[in-house]
């Protein structure tokens, strides 16, 4: 099975590469354990902790709106010896520094756990789209990326990075037992920092479609068909076509030739 | 017959179905409620596009026929009126002769196992009741279907000598792919110019592009609306609505944006109001309806599912927002986002075109985000390509906890699964489910 450990290694390399560029940078030390990630909480966390919808009126700033810019990646390893368990490293400015404002985000959340398989791979996934597990905090329907919104009740109450890092956190752990270390980045500082994960995200992609497609190979289940041109029934239409596409050019080639 | 009788044969069903649309508007008129202006706004666009192609049949214009998934926005851009091929079965299924018109279809000897959203078109083109086009752009996904229909074209006398061209859709969705259905749009456009004497200015389209822009981001927002409890609407406002506006009459015009803004505010509206789609009914069962609608016989089922069980469809394929916005920077970025908008995001191509992995990842966003009690999958005779996937559609429930139901039906014809027995499995299935 194909894993993410060289992907892990790039976003330690892409976090330096951003502090040796002057981002601002500051981290945060979490509890490795549930309880301890539970307390200190501003904000309820856990399904239905956020019953309504956050409507723009209400939104204190918003993260990674399509104009601001947005990249989301999540990795896992079975190795949690290269996660830094509890860490959270936000590049750029915090919520409450933000009012109002849009602000281009990178989320990269990484977990680490010797019994994870691709059994988790579409849950450890999916767990970032929080939906309504975080109060004053709302993710919205987008198929790509994060774009999410915090609102001003929540951000009144101290809603900050480190809170949502911290829930993340929480959300991975309580609801994926396997999962024994998490780390979380966010990058908030511009939108060419953010996008310069795009070719982490590409890679985790594409790794991403080939666990999904072993993952349901194993189940029973194809999700694509064989495409290999040798097995086609069709390989002599395709042939054939081919033969006289060439052959047209040649005839187009060599009248040009005849009229130069 | 002579040209001018051709003509007034392929006008005779569009004029029919305008006259029905036109008849739906008086009546929609009629309803003082923000939501019935909504409807009044979606049919003045509807019929104006509508419009538009009869003035050319009738006075020689050039106008193509297309589909939504051909990026429309082009051919705003190029000020050219066009029209859906399969925009009787989309668009206008519950006009009163479409029962007729399927008759019609199986005395020709079209076979009622081919998708009737093919075979009503067939139909169309092979009686000579589907205005004739100055150029076609097909279709070549998500079905064997469409590929098809692009045939019958070619060998029907009227048709066959408008000339054709089909983006070719490539069946992976990585950044290749999009680059390479990018060059197919401009092949497209090529097309176009050389067919109809219109051309494409970039700045035009960058406008164009905008405003489609303005109108998605509204729906985007929109869409967060549904996922409220209570839903402030269900299958009659905004959901497969959004689409039509979005992409099959006129897309990137202003008075799409309008109508996306009106939609918001009445959204915002009852959401703050804490109202559910109707004032008669709690909502009890919301709903992700994972296909197009049942536009043949929805009105005697829909109605039906909210007032037998409180059943909110609070999500459809059709309604559903994958879409990124246009970058409109430069020519290039903005082929390569309508070529990606075209190849991965638009409802049903996104699915059946590639991988069955959209069938399952959307599913679980889905049910997430809206907090979804039950899927449907309605498992539309024609859609075989998604048969394919109903067992990994029912995995994919299973492993997220949510009760799936495949029924087994035709979407525009009663006669293949009537609606009492529609109805019969679907009351068993909530109550076996213990959802009512």
């Amino acid at each position: 099975m194909p894993t993410f450990d060289a992907q892990v290694s790039s976003v330690a390399e892409y976090v330096e590469t951003l502090r040796a560029l002057g981002r601002p940078t500051r981290e945060f030390a979490l509890p490795a354990s549930v309880d301890g990630l539970r307390e200190g909480l501003p904000v309820r966390v856990g399904a239905g902790a956020n019953p309504k919808i956050i409507l723009r009126g209400d939104t204190f700033v918003e993260l990674g709106s399509p104009d601001a810019g947005s990249c989301a990646v999540v990795l896992w390893t079975e190795t949690p010896s290269l996660i830094r368990d509890g860490t959270v490293t936000l590049i750029g400015p915090d919520v409450r520094e933000a009012a109002g404002s849009s602000l281009p985000f990178g989320q990269i959340v990484l977990v680490g756990g010797t019994d994870l398989s691709a059994e988790e791979h579409q849950a450890i996934g999916q767990a970032q789209y929080v939906a309504d597990q975080i109060e004053g905090y709302m993710v919205r329907s987008s198929s790509r990326n994060i774009w999410s919104r915090v609102s001003n009740e929540a951000a009144t109450r101290g809603f900050s990075f480190e809170t949502l890092g911290r829930s993340l956190m929480l959300i991975y752990k309580s609801s994926l037992p396997k999962v024994q270390a998490m780390e979380i980045v966010f990058v908030t500082s511009s939108r060419d920092d953010v996008l310069r994960l795009n070719d982490i995200a590409r890679a985790v992609s594409d790794i991403s479609m080939e666990i999904v497609k072993e993952h349901w190979k194993a189940r029973g289940f194809d999700l694509e068909c064989d495409l290999d041109c040798r097995s086609c029934h069709d390989k002599d239409v395709c042939d054939d076509v081919r033969k006289m596409i060439a052959a047209r050019a040649r005839k187009k080639n060599k009248a040009a030739a005849g009229q130069a | 017959m002579d040209r001018r009788e051709a003509k007034d044969r392929a006008l005779a069903r569009y004029r029919q179905e305008r006259d029905w649309f036109a008849f739906l508007l008086e009546a929609a008129g009629m309803m003082n409620t923000p939501e019935g202006q909504l409807q009044v706004k979606l049919l003045n666009i509807l019929l104006d596009s509508k419009q538009k192609v009869v003035e050319c049949v009738e006075n020689d214009k050039p106008f193509i026929a297309a589909y939504f998934c051909t990026a429309p926005e082009l051919f705003t851009a190029m000020d050219l009126p066009w029209f859906m091929i399969m925009e009787t079965p989309f668009l206008g299924a519950t006009a009163p002769y479409i029962m007729e018109d399927l008759q019609g279809a199986e005395e020709m000897g079209l076979g009622t196992d081919l998708c009737t959203a093919i075979r009503l078109p067939i139909y169309y083109i092979e009686s000579g009741q589907m205005p004739v086009p100055s150029a076609v752009i097909g279709l070549l996904s998500p079905c064997d279907g469409t590929t098809m229909l692009q045939q019958i074209l070619r060998h029907n006398k009227a048709w066959h000598n408008v000339p054709l061209f089909c983006p070719d859709p490539p069946y992976t969705s990585d950044e290749r792919a999009i680059k390479y259905f990018a060059k197919e749009l401009r092949q497209m456009v090529k097309f176009i110019e050389q067919h109809t004497g219109r051309k494409l200015d970039i700045d035009r389209l960058r406008e164009v592009c905008e405003e489609s822009n303005r109108s998605y981001a509204l729906w985007q927002e929109y869409n967060e609306l549904r996922r409220a409890v209570p839903c402030p609407h269900g299958w009659e406002i905004g959901g497969a609505q959004a689409f039509a506006v979005s992409q099959c009459f006129r897309a990137g015009d202003p008075r799409c944006t309008d109508w996306f803004r009106q939609l918001l505010e009445c959204g915002e509206a009852k959401v703050k109001a804490g109202r559910g789609a109707n004032d008669y009914v709690p909502e009890k069962i919301r709903l992700l309806w994972f296909d197009i609608m049942p536009y043949g016989w929805i009105f005697e089922f829909m109605p039906w599912l909210e007032q037998e069980w409180g059943a909110i469809l609070v999500m459809d394929m059709f309604s559903n927002f994958p879409y990124t916005l246009i970058d409109t920077s430069s020519e290039e970025t903005m082929f390569h986002d309508l070529a990606k908008r075209n190849l991965m995001d638009v409802p049903m191509i996104r699915q059946a075109r590639g991988t069955a992995e959209n069938f399952s990842s959307d599913i679980v966003r889905i049910v997430k985000d809206y907090k979804i009690d039950a899927v449907i999958w309605p498992g539309h005779m024609g859609h075989k390509d998604g048969a394919a996937t109903a067992g990994i559609m029912r995995e994919t429930c299973r492993g997220i906890g949510v009760p799936f139901l495949h029924i087994g039906l035709d979407l525009f014809d009663k006669r293949y699964t009537s609606v009492d027995e529609v109805k019969d499995k679907v009351s068993q299935f909530f109550t076996g489910m213990g959802l009512g």
